[in-house]
């Protein structure tokens, strides 16, 4: 079984919001809902040594999920790929899910949780997510971590690859590199 | 089409569902051990009025959900922690009834006191359970770093206690117990339990302020100096220390007004603790780009309806 993770290049990201955008148009996501913002932490530093960075943000596919454990329903879910999605239709709205996940990767619509799912039905028709498809600087790449010739697999072998807030130990399925 | 871009939390009928169902478990367990030291302690309103405050409790539950229709669903996880304390609840106020029952003859199983004894031990079991959950909820949010850790749960109980006994000597006042020898006790017993419980949330915002991560010392600094701080000042002095001075050291009509002040400090009490779950671990820069985000009131989104 594959383990499927995103691999972010911060180095690359230029904060264009393009994944952004390109998530909600294909998704047709509601007003109200953004899966992938893209934040922009600066500038930071004194001219002429500025720095400013773009972190590109989406649900985290996380192999310890607070949000799968803290659904009273089972209507969060996490596929044996590592891909964590929500079945609306046995969702509640008790928002538990919401509270639980440090990335804030959930929003609440319509009485019912909406998450990042990482477009698991291209995934399963063997498409990339929309938004790594969309991103011109290359900053995203996407794969089965398990398979040493992957793209993802090359890049956490080579460049490491961080978890945000990993103190948390929710173990994501999104490495950043630089 | 709403354009609605505020953070999701919680909101105050979660506030009000912690309140009236751990006021209501902490006076059903009370209830269930003063069944055990002898007949006729408590005021056969206790029973049924503290499962009445569970079943509020549910009830505000099932409408804080965005789809109230479906709410049977949160039953079938066992592995949630909401579905453990919603199995507990419905438990609590199914077995106050049934306390309260055995003080009225009507009933065929009035006389039968291991009957009245086993449901008695039941209540003080799921009672317990319930009064304490919510803090053990809260407690396992890393995300909320103002709740994460065990500190809320020590609070939370102590909290249903003092409600639920308070809620006893309000019950005593409006139907008096057979039996008025544990009263007194009983007051003395709210009066330290709300004190105790005003020295210590002054120590949990201490330690979250002084020795928290930087996510903590965030959340703590909203309590001691922020938006917080005056209605935290509020329930430590009025919801804890005043009625714990009426209830403990007065007369029988202050007590009930110490007993209700107590009532209203546990309800801001978890009013409050919700909005400080407000702050969660956000990361660098994502502040300023939710706070860009527009909620509906903006007047570029007014000028095109």
């Amino acid at each position: 079984m594959p383990q499927y993770v995103m691999v972010i290049d911060r180095g690359k990201c230029v904060g264009c919001q393009s994944c952004t955008v390109a998530c909600r148009v294909h998704n047709d996501l509601p007003v109200s809902v953004i899966y992938n913002p893209v934040v922009t932490n600066g500038v930071t530093g004194l001219f002429p040594h500025v720095h400013m960075t773009h972190v590109p943000l989406l649900c985290m596919h996380c192999r310890n999920t607070p949000c799968v454990d803290a659904c009273p329903t089972k209507a969060s879910q996490q596929r044996e790929d590592g891909i964590v999605w929500v079945d609306q239709d046995m969702c509640v709205g008790c928002k538990a899910c919401i509270m639980s996940c440090p990335y804030g990767a959930r929003s609440s619509h319509d009485g019912v949780a909406w998450k990042c799912t990482f477009c698991k039905e291209r995934v399963d028709a063997g498409e990339k997510p929309y938004c790594v498809n969309t991103c011109h600087q290359k900053a995203r790449s996407f794969g089965d971590l398990d398979d040493p010739a992957s793209e993802v697999a090359q890049l956490v072998g080579a460049k490491g690859g961080q978890w945000l807030l990993g103190e948390l130990n929710t173990q994501p399925g999104v490495y950043y590199i630089n | 089409m709403a354009v609605k871009h505020h953070d999701d939390n919680w909101g105050w009928m979660l506030a009000a569902d912690f309140f009236f169902a751990g006021m209501g478990a902490a006076a059903v367990a009370a209830a269930g051990v003063l069944t055990f030291a002898a007949p006729g302690l408590s005021s056969p309103l206790v029973g049924a009025v503290g499962a009445v405050g569970v079943g509020i409790g549910a009830l505000l539950l099932i409408l804080e959900l965005g789809k109230p229709l479906r709410a049977w669903r949160v039953f079938t996880n066992p592995k949630a922690i909401l579905t453990f304390g919603a199995w507990n609840m419905t438990l609590t106020a199914g077995l106050g009834f049934v306390l309260a029952s055995f003080a009225f003859p009507i009933f065929p199983w009035a006389g039968v006191a291991i009957l009245e004894k086993l449901v008695a031990g039941l209540c003080v079991l799921c009672g317990l359970i319930v009064a304490a959950y919510p803090g053990v909820l809260l407690a396992r949010h890393k995300a909320r770093p103002f709740w994460h850790g065990p500190g809320l749960i020590p609070l939370f109980l102590l909290s249903s206690l003092a409600t639920g006994l308070a809620l006893h000597l309000l019950c005593n006042a409006a139907l008096p117990a057979p039996n008025q020898a544990l009263v007194q006790p009983l007051a003395v017993g709210t009066a330290l339990l709300l004190l105790l419980q005003a020295v210590l949330w002054v120590a949990y915002v201490y330690v979250k302020r002084s020795t928290g991560t930087e996510h903590e010392v965030a959340a703590a600094e909203r309590w001691a100096k922020g938006d917080l701080a005056p209605g935290f000042g509020l329930f430590l002095a009025g919801g804890m220390v005043l009625p714990g001075l009426l209830v403990g050291l007065s007369a029988p009509a202050l007590q009930v007004g110490g007993a209700l002040l107590a009532l209203g400090g546990g309800a801001l009490m978890r009013l409050w603790v919700i909005k400080g779950g407000e702050n969660r671990t956000f990361l660098p820069g994502e502040q300023l780009f939710r706070s860009r985000l527009p909620i509906g009131d903006e007047a570029f989104i007014r000028a095109g309806k």
